[in-house]
């Protein structure tokens, strides 16, 4: 398993009208892939501090010190707003604890779900067609280059093939869009009719005049040549059934005389199944591969094929691409792959050394803002220069090393110029207490701590930027000659393709509609239809929970963060989303970052806990270590701070609260708390001490020179108890 | 039925029903739902959310006029609710049109009388139950009064024979304040309510001694100094310090918050707290200091609590016996242990079955029973009433449910 989100030595705090809130402390864990991480806490501790920060929805008086949080190779701290769109919602994506605030009360809840599907198409077509220009013209360029080193490519020949490449993926587009269009209308009629007739069984209101017209105009315009092949005949017919039902319809009365729209007639009802059975096949039938279609069309504009066997016709046409075109083509396209592989790997060599160099020059005594503008210009040029544009699977290192080391560079000297004024003020705001209190004055201020950053600390920063880059670079060097040209070139028209296909691909309204309901029927929404159309106020609770994880799934993510998503859940509810998130956890092969204060609820979910308190993780290990082996004070405390069904003795209430983080306390934060508290902890922060592979727990308990201290006795008893009861089996893990 | 209430029943809830309207539709929150709190015990009521207990909670407090059934405090109603009664008047009046419509001329006379007259009995039982609630305060306060003045009648004789003029003005003056406030005293003071959101339940503008103090003040104390004496005695009670009284709630953090909400019930005095959901809104470490603070206060006032709650393992913890509400009707009620030992309603059974638990072996084993109603009861012909399968455990059920469940009880 690897890991898919790491996060590094994280700091974050809050200018407050009080002073400076340290939330989170230098906290460090790793989500791999499809397993979920439950971090615990009271309210305070900084977990959901850390979630935002890796959203990047933090409040605005937030101020990330330092820390990395790594997802794909890009340090989300650093990269720019336009690039964390792109992974907002998109790859991460967030349910929130509380459902009533977090949906808008005057939108629709099927608006609320197919708003982001629709705006994400449009931006995703958009950003696919200019992918797929530059990736073509790119390409021709690399031709060109490489054809001067390689007598047997016709340099001539060039222009021509790439402009037939391009034509013929443009026919194919058009085609494409054409036939999506017929099936798009045929898939939204379907539902509409099921709706319809859902409704109408339900004895719901229904217009039926004006609803079977629409059905008619729609069923004729599924006709087209590739999806309705030989069908139209039966299209015909069934529009003309329709209309005719239509004129034949009245309102029926029941005997009080009371209108019955809703009871339809049996040929009706008959028409309209047969509609749907039709449309049913036509939507399970095989695609046409436009992509081969599109190349014997451009050649052959006159021919005739029979569209009514798909197979055949993709099969004839792929004989043909390949003979007539494409086997020339992909022999091109190889040698530019091998011409631009070569050249940005000698580029890579040379912006290593350049690189090089400006470490050096980031390492050194002093640093001059318009030489170290100069020395990122140098940098960013040289790594931009050495980027393989016709690799298809972007190195999101390189591509947003700019980005990153401008922002880490600026910090750097704005805290340079910051540093010292906030020093002055906090000797003069000290002075003045001082003052105060050895006049005898009864001072009942603090001075707010010095929100001053460590420089070096800075400087380290701009030089792990580097770093990350320069360690990528030496891989790829290393890696030199072992790259699979043909697979490359091959996946490379797969990803034209998939962007010309992207460019097609056309979320309608009705489309996002379809798949809303899916997921809400997902969920485990019933009647999803009827609750399409509702308002959040009309939904209880755990339904309103639901369509926050329905929104939050709509796009298809890698993480999802649940913030304490079961908190103002009952238990049966409660019991219900836990299940629904694991199902679609397992089904999906997310990855979930799970962020609760209540132990009871993660034993069931998490595969790893990490116990957060006062911004620090105080305990990490895998769920059997923290519930069957804890070892912080903090972690008893939680567990025995809360009874379970076999508990009749007194709680073991946590004492106190926890400490403000204005102030954040010398030693163990937990220390004041704590009864197992030594003189150590109220001095000295304790390191995290490793108990096994898993297992890190911060406690100067585990120190070796600690006295031995044992579990508390009400864990103990439930351990025990649990271990019987599951058999004695969790001795052997 | 009030003479039967056995003395150490401190609230009995008879058929209670609870209707809101919606519109032309009725919701039901509360359904006819009947249990008994003995004298210095803790009745949970459980049950998902919108299952009515805190409804029959707010109800019994009379926040809100309650539809029908009655409510009785110390064998006194204290809340009477009518739709029972127009119901049964209603049903008379269908059955003898039927009646009317088929008899002989004579018969239609004789027909018409019986109704008349057995509507105007339940007429006057409904009156006299309503009249009965609707005096409950009074009555009260007259025998407070009354008792005040047996007190102190004879204590200001005395003094009066003997001459002692300064002792006779200050008895005088002891007498007319407490008589004052005795008028004042209203039976429902005696329970009061810990709300479930510490935050919305406390007014942002007062200070933590307004909130504490406002129903002393309400009830005619006037006394400055005895006041705060006992709002820093209330304060300390509960863990918090004499300083928080002059602050305002926005300056605590959610248990202390909590904290004042029950310093609020607790300075009236009560005999009973219906505790709303008192810990779910709070984090886990709090809620365990505020389940111990509410048990130690039970030990020291003798408090009776009414406790509902969602969290079952909180709820087995803290109460003696349990009832399980779903959409309105009592479905399961009995002794805490035994309703965990031996759950016999198939929703008590889904409901113990979702009680996520610190174990990740067990839990991940964990099979969910998911309850649905309509699938599991046929109550179309055989009508289904609250009956004691055995001692204490009474069961919603029909006939051959009771058979099933009595059966189940004694395999065990």
């Amino acid at each position: 398993m690897d890991n898919i989100l790491e996060v590094k030595n994280l700091k974050i705090s809050f200018r407050t009208s009080s002073g400076i809130l340290k939330a989170v402390r230098n906290i460090s864990f790793n989500l791999k892939r499809g397993e979920t991480l439950a971090i615990v806490g009271e309210s305070g501790s900084g977990k959901s501090v850390t979630s935002k920060a890796i959203l990047g929805i933090l409040a605005g008086n937030s101020i990330v010190e330092s820390g990395e949080i790594l997802y794909d190779g890009r340090d989300m701290l650093k990269i720019s707003e336009e690039e964390m769109c792109k992974i907002r919602g998109d790859k991460i994506s967030m349910i929130f604890q509380d459902p009533l605030s977090s949906l808008d009360p005057i939108v629709k809840i099927g608006r609320q779900i197919t708003e982001a599907m629709l705006l994400k198409n449009k931006t995703n077509r958009k950003r696919a067609r200019a992918e797929f220009n530059s990736m073509l013209e790119c390409l021709k360029q690399n031709m060109t280059e490489a054809a001067e080193s390689h007598p047997e490519i016709d340099a001539a020949k060039i222009p021509e093939m790439i402009e037939t490449f391009d034509g013929f993926n443009i026919l194919a587009i058009k085609l494409e869009n054409a036939y999506n269009l017929s099936s798009n209308y045929a898939e939204g009629l379907l539902s509409d009719i099921k709706d319809f007739v859902f409704r109408a069984s339900k004895k719901q209101r229904v217009e039926v005049k004006k609803t079977l017209l629409e059905f008619v105009s729609i069923l004729k315009l599924v006709k087209n040549p590739f999806f309705s092949a030989g069908a139209d005949g039966e299209i015909d017919t069934l529009c003309n059934e329709i209309a005719l039902e239509r004129k034949a319809y009245t309102v029926a009365k029941d005997e009080n005389g009371a209108a019955q729209p809703y009871l339809l007639s049996d040929r009706l009802l008959s028409a309209l199944e047969r509609t749907e059975q039709l449309l049913e096949r036509l939507l399970a039938a095989e695609k046409p591969n436009f992509f081969r279609i599109g190349y014997y069309l451009l050649r052959n504009p006159e021919a005739s094929l029979d569209y009514r066997d798909i197979a055949g016709v993709n099969q004839m046409a792929l004989e043909y691409l390949n003979r007539e075109y494409m086997e020339e083509f992909i022999s091109y396209e190889e040698l530019a792959i091998r011409h631009s592989y070569a050249s940005s790997l000698a580029k890579k060599r040379e912006a290593l050394s350049v690189l090089d160099g400006v470490r050096k020059y980031f390492s050194s005594e002093r640093l001059i803002p318009s030489e170290a503008k100069a020395e990122v210009k140098r940098a960013v040029d040289a790594v931009e220069n050495a980027i393989d544009r016709l690799e298809y699977i972007k190195d999101n290192v390189a591509y947003t090393f700019g980005g990153s080391l401008q922002s880490a560079v600026d910090k750097y000297f704005r805290y340079e110029s910051l540093n010292p004024k906030e020093e002055k003020r906090y000797e003069k705001q000290s002075a003045r207490r001082e003052a105060l209190v050895a006049r005898g004055k009864k001072v009942d201020w603090r001075v707010a701590p010095k929100n001053v950053y460590d420089l070096d600390e800075l400087r380290a920063e701009i030089i792990s930027v580097i770093d990350r880059l320069a360690a990528v670079y030496n891989r790829a060097l290393d890696a030199e000659g072992e790259r699979d040209i043909h697979a490359h070139a091959v996946g490379l028209i797969d990803y034209l393709k998939g962007r010309a296909s992207e460019v097609v691909y056309r979320v309608t309204k009705r489309m996002a509609r379809d798949k809303a309901i899916k997921l809400m029927e997902e969920v485990g929404i019933p009647d999803a239809r009827i609750r399409f159309k509702q308002y959040p106020f009309e939904f209880s609770g755990g339904m309103r929970q639901r369509i926050v994880i329905a929104i939050a799934l709509a796009a298809n993510p890698d993480v999802l963060i649940c913030d304490e998503p079961t908190t103002a859940l009952d238990v049966t509810i409660q019991a219900q989303i836990l299940e629904l998130i694991n199902k679609l956890k397992r089904e999906r092969n997310l990855s979930v970052i799970f962020i609760t204060h209540d132990l009871g609820v993660v034993a069931n979910m998490a595969d790893r806990i990490a116990v957060m308190y006062a911004g620090k993780i105080v305990e990490e290990g895998t769920s059997e270590d923290v519930f069957y082996d804890p070892r912080h004070p903090y972690t008893w405390a939680l567990l025995s701070s809360m009874p379970d069904l076999d508990t009749s003795e007194r709680l073991d209430a946590i004492p106190g609260t926890p400490p403000n983080l204005i102030y954040p306390p010398v030693g163990d934060a937990f220390a004041p708390r704590n009864k197992y508290a030594m003189k150590i902890d109220f001095e000295m922060p304790p390191p995290m001490f490793e108990i096994s592979e898993t297992h890190r727990a911060a406690t100067w308990l585990l120190h070796p020179d600690a006295p031995h201290v044992d579990i508390p006795k009400t864990i103990r008893d439930r351990i025990e108890r649990m271990k019987t009861r599951n058999g004695g089996g969790s001795d052997g893990e | 039925m009030e003479n039967k209430i056995p003395n150490d029943v401190l609230l009995r809830v008879d058929n209670l029903s609870q209707f809101f309207k919606l519109g032309k539709r009725e919701l039901r929150a509360v359904d006819h739902v009947s249990f008994d709190i003995k004298k210095g015990e803790v009745f949970g009521l459980v049950g998902e959310s919108g299952c009515g207990k805190t409804t029959t909670g707010r109800s019994i407090i009379k926040i809100h006029k309650i539809t029908g059934g009655s409510v009785f405090y110390k064998g006194q109603r204290i809340a009477a609710g009518t739709r029972d009664y127009t119901d049964k008047i209603s049903a008379l009046k269908k059955e003898y049109a039927e009646k009317i419509k088929t008899a002989e001329g004579g018969d239609k006379k004789a027909l018409r009388a019986e109704r008349n007259r057995l509507i105007a009995k339940v007429r006057a039982e409904m009156k006299a139950a309503v009249k009965d609630a609707g005096d409950c305060d009074k009555s009260y306060a007259a025998r407070l009064v009354s008792e005040l003045d047996e007190r102190y009648k004879p204590l200001i004789r005395e003094a009066s024979e003997a001459g002692n003029s300064e002792e006779l003005a200050r008895l005088k003056r002891e007498y007319g304040e407490k008589r004052r406030i005795a008028k004042n005293t209203r039976l429902v003071t005696q329970i009061q309510m810990i709300f479930q959101d510490p935050v919305s339940s406390l007014n942002p503008r007062m200070t933590v001694r307004e909130i504490i103090s406002e129903g002393l003040v309400i009830n005619g104390i006037r006394d400055r100094e005895y006041i705060d004496e006992r709002v820093y005695e209330i304060l300390e009670l509960v863990g918090l310090v004499r300083e928080h009284a002059g602050r305002y709630p926005h300056e605590f953090s959610g248990g202390q918050k909590q904290r004042i909400g029950i310093a609020r019930s607790v300075i009236m005095r009560p005999e009973m707290i219906i505790a709303d959901e008192p810990v779910s809104a709070l984090d886990v470490s709090i809620q365990a200091q505020v389940i111990n603070l509410l048990s130690e206060l039970k030990e020291q006032f003798g408090l009776t609590v009414l406790f509902i709650a969602h969290d079952l393992s909180v709820v087995k913890y803290f109460s003696d016996r349990i009832g399980v509400m779903y959409f309105g009707k009592l479905v399961e009620l009995a002794d805490s242990e035994e309703l965990f030992k031996h759950p016999l309603h198939p929703y008590t059974r889904s409901l113990l079955s979702a009680i996520p638990l610190p174990d990740p072996i067990s839990e991940k084993k964990r099979k969910r029973i998911v309850y649905n109603a309509l699938a599991e009861h046929d109550y179309s012909v055989d009508k289904p009433s609250l009956r004691e399968i055995s001692e204490g455990h009474f069961v919603y059920c029909n006939d051959a449910e009771e058979n099933k469940y009595r059966k189940e009880l004694d395999c065990e």
